[in-house]
């Protein structure tokens, strides 16, 4: 008797926890699922907000779908419950550049359209990729930025994320191969890349451990959100003449940010986030029309955003290219802040 | 005669081994990089592993009565999201408000996991386990689903952090009074000495007349507490609250106990040897990447160094019971 | 007592049929059946088709719960295995492109899942006074950091020879290969478990270690062999892990050890040692397998599925306890 009274609380537990958040699907109109790395990510979650606000308005339904972890694996599980729900399209931020190609080939031969946005998954497994800002517009940013604060000349260091990281290592690549291909960057020294694994703690003891290696240290390049606000924090808390720069959230990184001696920062680099999540809506809804198909040299109109022609990627797929990373300073952190 | 005594005290006592390893590991790294061994990066070092030596107290006291707690880190992500989340839409602004809560989130989950423990006899690693995924999804939910709480919204609460009393970051001044409290708190009271009891036999214990469940329960709850002042700590040490903070940060903790020689069976374990423990994984954190040991191989180096210790600590200990084996013989 | 008969060991196999639903086994039964039914009302995805289709990213967790239900039952646990499985992968991965047949491919993750495993059996049998959960803790940083190091800047690497991890990946008619991997082994595991002397002996071990040494159990072979045998198996995972992303990187089998742990102790296999049989491990592994798919496919929350499945842990263990207790207390009142 017990027992039974036993499954029946069980299963009751579930029904009224599985009762909680769904997202409703409805049949009429286009569906789009937009996959994130991870729950829990603010970066993506302002994206995210704005693709399902362009999408909506152009009367398709989005849901928003997070993997248990930030994991290939959990990706993978993800796009199975996405190829049985068969969506119109897939607009995914990939873990892994590789991991996923079994999955999206599979999701494309179903019918389903694979878009991606933020960091891409392999040529092979994507129609087109929507990338923030161009690879080297990043680097190049990034690169004059630490020549400018390092006013010329002396040691810098980086301040990765993980060695895993896609777009991360892109970067640090393109900065490598930029300072190596210009003469006014030869009195800069890249001392060492170091990975702080988007974890304040590791962050905070990489930075302590490159300003106690190399005491002359003058700037610290972090193109990640959470390794240069724990960095920002650190350098500034010790009042360090080392100086920063990086990518990073303004809402973050308000506090640090000032050309004085009193901010650790200086200025830093992000990209239209909300432009990002819209132009990847309206390149996914672009896929879903058949307007265009991921071919090189296509055009189409993203609504207010204005046109926009796909472009070869690094990788030699293709890509969309939303613009130039935008700055942010003391002029403008305040308003930027309010927004992302 | 006197000098052989002090060589047997030392290498009879866990604790003389922790603090040898300890010297050897601060001595080999000074060697390297002779920046290690000044008061700032002494300082900075305590600051930055101030989450993990503060839980660390609330671990062993879950050890000692032969339990483990792997909620705490979702605990920590809850309490210091939701405090977060508080002081970004300004619902509270005083510092110490913000603490009481932390605490008191740390201490209502402390409460539900020792309830689930002590009354309804769960294994505590699955008990924890399950509490784990719930609250962590709880924190996920407080974020509004991904909010951060950064450094702009948390106000004069991230100060606590950065403010110094009598030349000591109050951060490193949570730590010691901790410590002290707990060393006086195992040592000297009944309730201390009833958890030793509880832990090395829980039926004898219970036979004596102490209320076994009671203890248990009381155990997450100091768990629990830690683990909220905790999340208070970490999110006014980094200034930002993020519900994915310290994910698997609770095997730091767990290994520095063990590390510490608190016993996963229960019953031995002492407040020095988890000040000890969590003081050479702080030292390992801090060294490697400061000696220039590749980027890439760091977790392997630490994973390895983890290994040697308590392996060190294993063969030291079998040579010190082998000696005092020896002085029975004669 | 009917609480208890499904989780000792010393279950006298009684032939009443009521008794057998009454066993913690068949309440499972009854849960996967009631679970089937509430995913097929619940998401309009859920039938037999996209099961099986969604099925073998799972089954690879599947595996290593089998060997995990004996390291429980000897009341221990090992978390490196996450780590095994990766890098098992990354090594089938570079073996796989440099060429090499497939059959050296499984050769290679096996070999290195056997000897991870073993690795962990040598440190904990030499040094026994060291606690499993810190030993493998170790081996879990120190195996995921030379996948790591092999893997280098980038951390990750495709196969580019994928044939064979396609065949792998295979099915007969709809049922994928691995299915059948999983229920063959999982009938192997729960016999030697349930019924070979070697399975008692763990029992005996978990039971109670000293005894079990004293009455001239080899403790410490077995404790060997069943840390190889968590290995071995964790390579196998490996293959089949690569053989649905045709690629390994650094973060590939996190997590999976908590997953094996939760699946075997939602089948009554105590973490304390000495109870619960694999019979309960399999159906409860279905269990969640078949919840995990069915909410997924509605795009429940990640970490709301993450928190019913916390949520159904807690409960499946402290439930059976507490109508126990209120038992007792009723008898007492009368």
């Amino acid at each position: 008797m017990n027992k039974k009274v036993l499954s029946a609380i069980l299963c009751g537990t579930m029904i009224v926890g599985a009762a909680c958040p769904v997202f409703a699907g409805t049949a009429d109109g286009k569906k789009i699922a937009l996959v994130g790395k991870s729950a829990g990510n603010a970066f993506f979650e302002i994206a995210a907000a704005s693709f399902k606000e362009a999408a909506e308005a152009e009367g398709a339904t989005v849901d928003v779908v997070y993997p248990e972890t930030a994991t290939a694996d959990a990706q993978i599980k993800v796009l199975d419950n996405l190829i049985s729900q068969q969506p119109d399209a897939i607009c995914i931020a990939a873990n892994d550049v590789n991991a996923l190609q079994a999955k999206l080939e599979e999701a494309m031969a179903e019918g389903i359209k694979v878009s991606s946005f933020d960091s891409a998954p392999n040529k092979d497994s994507r129609q087109v990729f929507v990338n923030q800002a161009g690879t080297v517009a990043v680097g190049q940013a990034l690169m004059d930025a630490v020549l400018d604060i390092a006013g010329g000349e002396g040691q810098w260091a980086i301040l990765s994320a993980t060695s895993q990281a896609a777009n991360q290592n892109a970067w640090i690549d393109a900065m490598k191969t930029i300072m190596e291909g210009d003469e006014k960057y030869s009195g800069l020294e890249l001392v060492e890349v170091a990975y702080g694994d988007d974890e304040p703690q590791k962050s905070t003891d990489q930075t302590a451990a490159l300003l106690e290696k190399y005491p002359d240290l003058k700037v610290i390049c972090a193109p990640t959100t959470v390794g240069i606000a724990a960095a920002a924090k650190y350098l500034q808390d010790n009042g360090s003449a080392c100086k920063l720069t990086g990518l990073g959230l303004p809402s973050e990184m308000i506090e640090y940010t000032g050309a004085d001696d009193e901010h650790s920062c200086p200025y830093f680099y992000l990209w239209d986030m909300q432009g990002l999540g819209k132009l990847s809506a309206y390149a996914t809804i672009a896929l879903v029309n058949d307007e265009i198909t991921g071919a090189l040299d296509e055009t189409f109109t993203a609504s207010d955003l204005g046109e926009y022609t796909i472009t070869e990627a690094d990788d030699g797929g293709t890509e969309i290219v939303l613009g130039l990373p935008l700055q942010f300073n003391s002029d403008n952190i305040e308003e930027m802040a309010k927004l992302y | 005669m006197e000098k052989k005594s002090l060589v047997k005290k030392i290498t009879g006592s866990r604790e003389a081994l922790l603090a040898i390893i300890l010297l050897i590991l601060f001595a080999v790294v000074t060697v390297i990089s002779p920046s290690f061994l000044t008061p700032r990066s002494l300082m900075d070092m305590l600051k930055n592993n101030a989450v993990t030596m503060v839980m660390a107290l609330g671990m062993l006291c879950v050890m000692l009565i032969g339990g483990i707690d792997i909620s705490i880190m979702s605990t920590l992500a809850l309490s210091g999201m939701s405090i977060g989340m508080l002081l970004k839409y300004e619902k509270i602004s005083s510092p110490l408000l913000a603490f009481l809560i932390a605490i008191a989130i740390g201490v209502a989950c402390g409460f539900l996991v020792g309830l689930v423990i002590s009354r309804a006899d769960v294994p505590p690693i699955i008990a924890t386990m399950g509490f784990m995924y719930v609250f962590r999804a709880m924190g996920y939910l407080v974020s509004n689903g991904g909010e951060w709480a950064g450094a702009a919204a948390l106000g004069t609460f991230k100060d606590f952090a950065t403010t110094k009393l009598l030349g000591i970051n109050c951060v490193i001044w949570v730590i010691i009074v901790c410590y002290v409290f707990f060393f006086w708190f195992m040592k000297w009271t009944r309730t201390g000495r009833k958890i030793y009891a509880v832990g090395s036999n829980p039926s004898a214990a219970e036979v004596s007349g102490i209320n076994v469940k009671n203890i248990k329960l009381l155990v997450y709850m100091i768990m629990g507490l830690l683990a909220g002042l905790g999340g208070a700590l970490q999110v006014s040490i980094y200034a930002s609250a993020m519900p994915d903070m310290q994910q698997g940060g609770e095997m730091d903790v767990i290994a520095a106990c063990v590390i510490g020689g608190v016993s996963m069976s229960g019953g031995r374990g002492s407040v020095i040897g988890a000040l000890f423990g969590s003081l050479i994984l702080a030292t390992i954190a801090k060294a490697l990447p400061l000696v220039g040991i590749d980027a890439l191989a760091q977790n392997t180096i630490k994973g390895v160094l983890i290994l040697v210790v308590v392996v060190v600590n294993v063969v030291l200990q079998r040579v010190a019971d082998r000696n005092a084996l020896k002085g029975r013989e004669m | 007592m009917a609480g208890k008969s499904g989780r000792s060991i010393n279950n006298v196999p009684e032939s009443s049929l009521k008794r057998a639903f009454l066993s913690w086994e068949g309440i499972l039964l009854v849960l996967f059946v009631v679970i089937n039914i509430f995913c097929a009302c619940y998401s309009e995805y859920y039938n037999l088709n996209s099961l099986l289709r969604q099925m073998p990213v799972y089954l690879a967790e599947v595996f290593l719960m089998l060997p995990m239900a004996y390291i429980l039952v000897l009341g221990e646990i090992d978390i490196s295995v996450g780590s095994i499985v990766c890098l098992s992968a990354t090594m089938s991965c570079i073996v796989c492109n440099t060429g090499a047949p497939f059959i050296v491919v499984i050769i290679t993750a096996l070999v290195v899942g056997t000897l991870c495993g073993a690795v962990n059996g040598f440190i904990l049998t030499k040094f026994t006074e060291l606690p499993p959960m810190i030993v493998t803790l170790a081996t879990q940083i120190i195996f995921r950091g030379i996948a790591e190091i092999i893997l280098g800047s980038g951390g990750s690497i495709s196969a580019s020879n994928t044939d064979g991890f396609r065949m792998l990946a295979g099915k007969v008619g709809s049922v994928p290969y691995i299915l059948f991997l999983v229920l063959i082994l999982a009938v192997i595991f729960a016999v030697i478990l349930g019924k070979s002397t070697f399975g008692r002996r763990v029992y005996a071990i978990g039971t109670n270690r000293l005894t079990a040494y004293y009455s001239g159990i080899h403790v410490q072979k077995i404790r060997m062999i069943i840390y190889t045998i968590m290995g071995t198996v964790s390579g196998l995972c490996a293959l089949f892990i690569v053989s649905s992303s045709y690629g390994a990187n650094t973060t590939t089998g996190n997590g999976f050890e908590m997953d094996a742990i939760a699946m075997a102790v939602f089948g009554g296999i105590s973490s304390t040692g000495g109870k619960g049989n694999l019979a309960g491990g399999v159906i409860s592994a279905f269990i969640i397998v078949c919840l995990r798919v069915g909410l997924g496919q509605k795009n429940v929350h990640a970490q709301v599925i993450l928190l019913i499945l916390g949520v159904l842990l807690i409960c499946a263990v402290a439930l059976p306890n507490v109508v126990k207790q209120i038992q007792r207390t009723m008898k007492t009142r009368k």
